[in-house]
């Protein structure tokens, strides 16, 4: 029970950072990303590449690029770097020229091409077999702590960095570039008609969610030591936008519940479920049920369980008005 | 009222258009357009429907693409200029459908104008170097707009609550927060409560005794005579009278405009 509940957490934690990332590209932005799942795929092969070593030896087994062996976390930065670069290169070419409902579809189309390219392409990272035998960082902590113990460390590692990503999310939640990017999800032309620089903001958030999509992408294969194409089908993407919709759009403590909702509670606890019908039946009724809860919620409650709040000002300018003697 | 942040250089034109052309795929909707606003001034820009005082508009304002000519701003090309760069030079306007930020609230609307460019960069928001004083300045400016506007009850509704002409004002007080040189209205009357036209053309001549320039696009010839210092006449993408409101409209070109 002990490796279940901390193996939840850690998938808990990776979902949560990548759900906030993919919230202020399309909650704050309003930025379609059917493609976010590539960004964490980029983050996760790097990762894996450059622990595994040279792909001699041991390793002969699979082919891939990159091979190397740097020390933890070095790993987790270049998966950082690795979602930046990527989403550099995917948002140059989605997001400066394409309408919303273009750039929606174009990102669902990378991300199947991508899926296919590399599944496809046994060199890069060798193939639909993918990257296994990933190194399980801190090995020394593994010997003196155990199994169990060492799960629950990596676990506390994964929650440090959510909070990280969070109070991130926080500083930039409260922000004029916030609010510029809003402004700009709103209505374009006329935030670039004040003097806003839409095209520009657009990439930066982009980028940011990039950049928190690789280092998920990071700690997860360092967790669970393999990653292949199966791990990162477009679908994923629906899973952590779904949680992002039910929780509250905008809203980190919305999407918070929100993942856990969709990410604990409607993937993993089906795993407790006694096996019925053919096998495979439960994930498929799942991602039915994924689907189901995204309608309903679009019809009962567009806004979520936990809305974005309004940013009220009323009082609080009034009250420091009449202090001031206006 | 919010002064303007420039003075215009000696001997330079607030605004000049020199024979502008817009084009949309074979369409001419501006055929050399050629106008000049020397001081500020309430300037109608009056035509029947498709004469191209939109196109002229978003051509001044860097929404259309200019075919040929050049717009000039206190004297400065800014014909090839990015609608943000024209904004941050001065140049602020609205549009014909009103355009409030929706999922913003009234008060967002405005300061997220007045907070300018450096308020919303990401480098401010994340080392917070003169965050605070920004936004205070911004938050102090859209608070005297309030007062000025009258805008203080619905200060905290979201822009998709709020009335057509109630949006109108929100979105002039907003360009006012850029402290603007020169302010381009197209129809601002359109879908607004009669009470509140007069309100606005209040505004416009306020806005230009602070010293800046209003353009404004009109249909109604009452607003046009009541507000407007100078009329251009637009007709099949041409200027073809310019003057006072008397003057021009007894013009037989302008009949003809209207009539044909």
């Amino acid at each position: 029970m002990s490796y279940y509940l901390s193996t939840v957490a850690v998938y808990f934690g990776v979902d949560l950072m990548a759900a906030w990332a993919l919230n202020m590209q399309f909650g704050w932005a309003g930025v379609p990303n059917f493609a976010f799942i590539i960004f964490q795929a980029a983050g996760a092969y790097t990762a894996a590449a450059v622990s595994l070593g040279p792909d001699t030896g041991a390793n002969a087994f699979q082919h891939y690029i990159l091979g190397a062996q740097l020390p933890f976390p070095v790993p987790l930065l270049v998966a950082a770097l690795a979602g930046g670069v990527v989403s550099a290169v995917v948002g140059l070419l989605t997001l400066r020229r394409l309408r919303r409902d273009y750039q929606a579809a174009v990102f669902l189309l990378i991300a199947v091409i991508a899926s296919d390219v590399v599944a496809a392409d046994v060199n890069l990272f060798n193939g639909s077999n993918g990257l296994a035998a990933v190194p399980q960082p801190l090995a020394g902590l593994a010997a003196s702590l155990g199994q169990a113990g060492w799960q629950w460390a990596y676990a506390g590692f994964v929650a440090v960095i959510c909070i990280g990503v969070a109070l991130l999310s926080r500083r930039l939640g409260g922000s004029g570039w916030q609010r510029a990017l809003r402004a700009a999800r709103d209505d374009e032309v006329a935030a670039s008609a004040l003097g806003l620089h839409p095209p520009l903001m657009r990439m930066q958030v982009f980028m940011i969610g990039g950049v928190i999509a690789g280092l998920s992408g990071g700690l997860l294969v360092m967790f669970i030591s393999a990653w292949s194409p199966g791990a990162w089908q477009y679908s994923e993407t629906f899973a952590v936008l779904t949680g992002i919709i039910l929780g509250g759009v905008s809203n980190d403590w919305g999407v918070l519940i929100g993942t856990f909702l969709v990410q604990v509670l409607f993937v993993e606890v089906p795993s407790f479920l006694p096996q019925i019908g053919y096998p495979g039946l439960i994930d498929a009724l799942v991602w039915v049920l994924i689907g189901v809860m995204w309608l309903l919620v679009l019809f009962f409650r567009p806004s979520g369980i936990w809305p974005e709040r309004r940013r009220r000002v009323l009082s609080r300018l009034r009250a420091r008005a009449g202090a001031g003697g206006r | 009222m919010t002064d303007p942040a420039h003075s215009p250089p000696e001997g330079k034109a607030l605004l000049q258009t020199r024979g502008v052309r817009v084009r949309y795929g074979g369409v001419e909707a501006v055929a050399g357009a050629s106008i000049t606003m020397q001081s500020p001034q309430v300037v109608g820009l009056i035509g029947p429907n498709g004469a191209g005082k939109s196109s002229l508009l978003a051509a001044i304002g860097g929404q259309a693409p200019i075919a040929s000519g050049t717009v000039l701003l206190d004297g400065r090309d800014i014909t090839r200029m990015a609608p943000h760069r024209r904004a941050r030079h001065g140049l602020l306007r609205t549009f014909q459908s009103a355009s409030v930020f929706d999922g913003l609230t009234v008060f967002e609307n405005l300061v997220v104008a007045g907070a300018g460019h450096r308020g919303a960069s990401l480098r401010t928001a994340l080392l917070g170097a003169g965050r605070r004083a920004l936004e205070d300045e911004a938050s102090s400016r859209a608070s005297a707009l309030l007062d000025e506007f009258d805008l203080w009850p619905i200060a905290d509704h979201y822009g998709r609550e709020l009335s057509g002409g109630q949006r109108r004002l929100v979105e002039i007080a907003r360009c006012l927060m850029r402290s603007p040189r020169l302010l381009l209205l197209d129809e601002p009357m359109v879908g607004v409560a009669p009470h509140l036209v007069a309100r606005i053309g209040e505004h416009c001549r306020r806005i230009c005794s602070a010293g800046i320039g209003v353009l404004i696009v009109e249909h109604s010839m009452d607003v046009v005579r009541s507000i407007c210092d100078r009329v251009l006449v637009m007709a099949n993408g041409r200027v073809i009278d310019d003057g006072e409101f008397d003057a021009v409209i007894v013009s037989g070109a302008v009949k003809e405009a209207y009539l044909a």
